[in-house]
């Protein structure tokens, strides 16, 4: 039952992640690969400010989200630059860079060594110390998220967006300034990645630079990839299958290490069998 | 021992890597137009292929190195007749090759990793006894010596190549424009199945001088491969020698910026000076 719980607390973390770059990738047509670098910040404010402060993880995560939104405000405006290739290629490099202040900054992150003890949330004297009440609180989180991107794609702005993915020239001759929507749209998506990264951080109770490498974006990617691009519950269920797919790896017999890397190759696998057969994932609305 | 000749000589030894990277990289890139990703986990291909030949069946090095430098481009080969010719004939977005090449790299990484575990491995049977030599106080090994010899003759070769051959012409006017070379009666499929052959055995070659070097793991890719790209962007994508000037630069850039800093940081410094040209002189220095 522990495990199931465990699967179950992971799968919301990454469909938040999921959710969150659908918005980029999925709606607004933009192929960003740096969604671990935003997962990462959230999770490293939460996880400096719940030791060292002793602060409230609800603030802890406001907080997170806010130097999250500055960071990708920023991120964000480089990249509008870019198109297509270009883009993703500039994406790795903020992952990257990123990635390298967590592990070099050693003073306020504590680099390879991580940051051990971060305590689980509590709300007026309950603390979620209980798996079983991370979990709830894990899917109420995702349900937020889920909502509001529900209605960001639904109201006329999400409209925009996918006008912007489809043709940009032609939404700009309409008047709209599609840079204001691209950068909006970049600094929700990351804000909801800090909250993943909030979760993740003191559900673990420990983070270390390696949680937040290149290869984290890409598998977030994988995610969405797999579930459908422009579709919400494409997310989750891209989500579900991901996170599943290497337990069951692990059923089958294989031995621990085997089985992560197992799950690397299936995940490759479908990432190629998926852009050869079937580009819009399993129940995507758009195909990149 | 002087810290800047020896800083000067660990750049030109790392532009040499970078370079034959680049050359391999943009050879691929100059004529199918994508980024292809997956060349990276063939760095680790050729070093792995001849770990096993060299180390565990006890092959003579030279029969080794031939090996492994023909199975990368024959595994080159494959990869582009699988994945990458069908997505083309498609004409599918570069989106979607640069998706179904980040999945190419994951599983290629992974199979090493099962095949070969992800332990670091090096290829020198002693390294304790290998000749330094001293050069303007800075000292080099036999091994890095010949790594930049070879990335000059392969540099010259291409350029040779390019200018002189049928099948160099041929390769040049795919890139000019791929549908009007099919129509003056060249065989661009075959011709850029050979290019891949060719740009991965290159790849595969720089992957095994490493391995000489210093080591190989089945994660070593994606990062070369990075450097690559960079080196291409910066030096002029698509530009033989434009690859190798901005291979060079990169190093220099690279080693000297870690002069006051922690090494760790390279990585960033390179991402940071390829978003620097993306934003400020995206076609690099030399024009194709």
């Amino acid at each position: 039952m522990e495990y199931i719980i465990h699967i179950s607390i992971l799968i919301s973390i990454y469909a938040i992640l999921g959710l969150s770059l659908n918005l980029v990738v999925g709606f607004t047509g933009l192929l960003s690969v740096t969604q671990a670098a935003f997962y990462g910040i959230g999770a490293y404010v939460t996880a400096i400010l719940l030791t060292s402060t002793g602060m409230n993880f609800f603030l802890a995560l406001i907080i997170g989200m806010a130097i999250t939104g500055v960071c990708s405000l920023a991120i964000g405006f480089v990249l509008s630059k870019f198109k297509d290739d270009y883009y993703a290629l500039g994406s790795f490099g903020f992952n990257v860079i990123i990635y390298s202040i967590f592990l070099n900054w050693q003073s306020l992150t504590r680099g390879p060594l991580g940051i051990p003890g971060i305590p689980r949330p509590s709300l007026f004297g309950f603390t979620f110390s209980e798996n079983v009440w991370f979990l709830a609180l894990s899917i109420v989180l995702l349900i937020l998220v889920y909502f509001i991107c529900r209605f960001i794609t639904g109201s006329s702005f999400g409209r925009v967006l996918k006008s912007i993915r489809e043709d940009e020239g032609a939404i700009s001759a309409f008047g709209y300034r599609t840079l204001w929507y691209k950068l909006a749209i970049f600094v929700i998506s990351a804000m909801m990645a800090s909250i993943a990264g909030s979760l993740f951080a003191s559900y673990i109770t420990f983070i270390d630079p390696s949680s937040f490498v290149l290869s984290e974006s890409i598998f977030i990617l994988a995610i969405i990839i797999l579930g459908g691009l422009a579709n919400n519950k494409g997310a989750v269920i891209g989500a579900a299958c991901l996170i599943l797919l290497p337990e069951i790896l692990r059923f089958v017999g294989f031995p621990d290490d085997i089985a992560a890397q197992m799950r690397q190759v299936v995940y490759g696998v479908i990432l190629v069998a998926l852009m050869l057969y079937r580009p819009q994932g399993l129940i995507g609305e758009y195909r990149l | 021992m002087d810290i800047i000749p020896q800083l000067i000589l660990n750049s030109i030894i790392a532009g040499a890597i970078y370079a034959m990277i680049a050359l391999g990289f943009n050879l691929i890139y100059g004529t199918a137009k994508f980024f292809d990703l997956g060349y990276g986990a063939l760095t680790a291909v050729g070093g792995y292929a001849v770990f096993y030949f060299y180390k565990t069946l006890g092959l003579d090095l030279y029969v080794s190195i031939l090996l492994g430098v023909l199975i990368v481009g024959v595994i080159g080969f494959i990869v582009y007749k699988l994945v990458y010719s069908p997505l083309r004939k498609r004409k599918s977005s570069g989106m979607v090759l640069l998706v179904a090449a980040l999945g190419v790299l994951t599983a290629l990484q992974a199979i090493i990793a099962i095949l070969f575990t992800s332990q670091f491995q090096t290829l020198s049977q002693n390294s304790s006894s290998e000749q330094v030599f001293n050069i303007l106080g800075g000292a080099i090994t036999q091994t890095q010596l010949v790594t930049l010899i070879i990335g000059f003759v392969i540099m010259i070769v291409i350029g040779l190549v390019f200018r002189y051959t049928l099948f160099g012409k041929a390769v040049k006017a795919i890139g000019d424009d791929e549908e009007v070379s099919k129509i003056v009666g060249v065989n661009t499929e075959n011709i850029i199945g050979w290019v891949f052959f060719i740009g991965s055995a290159i790849g595969g070659l720089a992957g095994i001088l490493i391995g000489f070097d210093t080591g190989i793991e089945p994660t070593m890719g994606l990062s070369l491969l990075l450097k690559g790209v960079i080196a291409c962007i910066i030096g002029g994508i698509g530009n033989v020698y434009g690859g190798v000037l901005g291979a060079f630069l990169l190093a220099f850039i690279e080693n000297f910026g870690i002069w006051h800093i922690s090494g760790e940081w390279k990585d960033a410094i390179a991402f940071a000076v390829l978003i620097l040209f993306l934003l400020f002189r995206p076609h690099g220095i030399l024009r194709k």
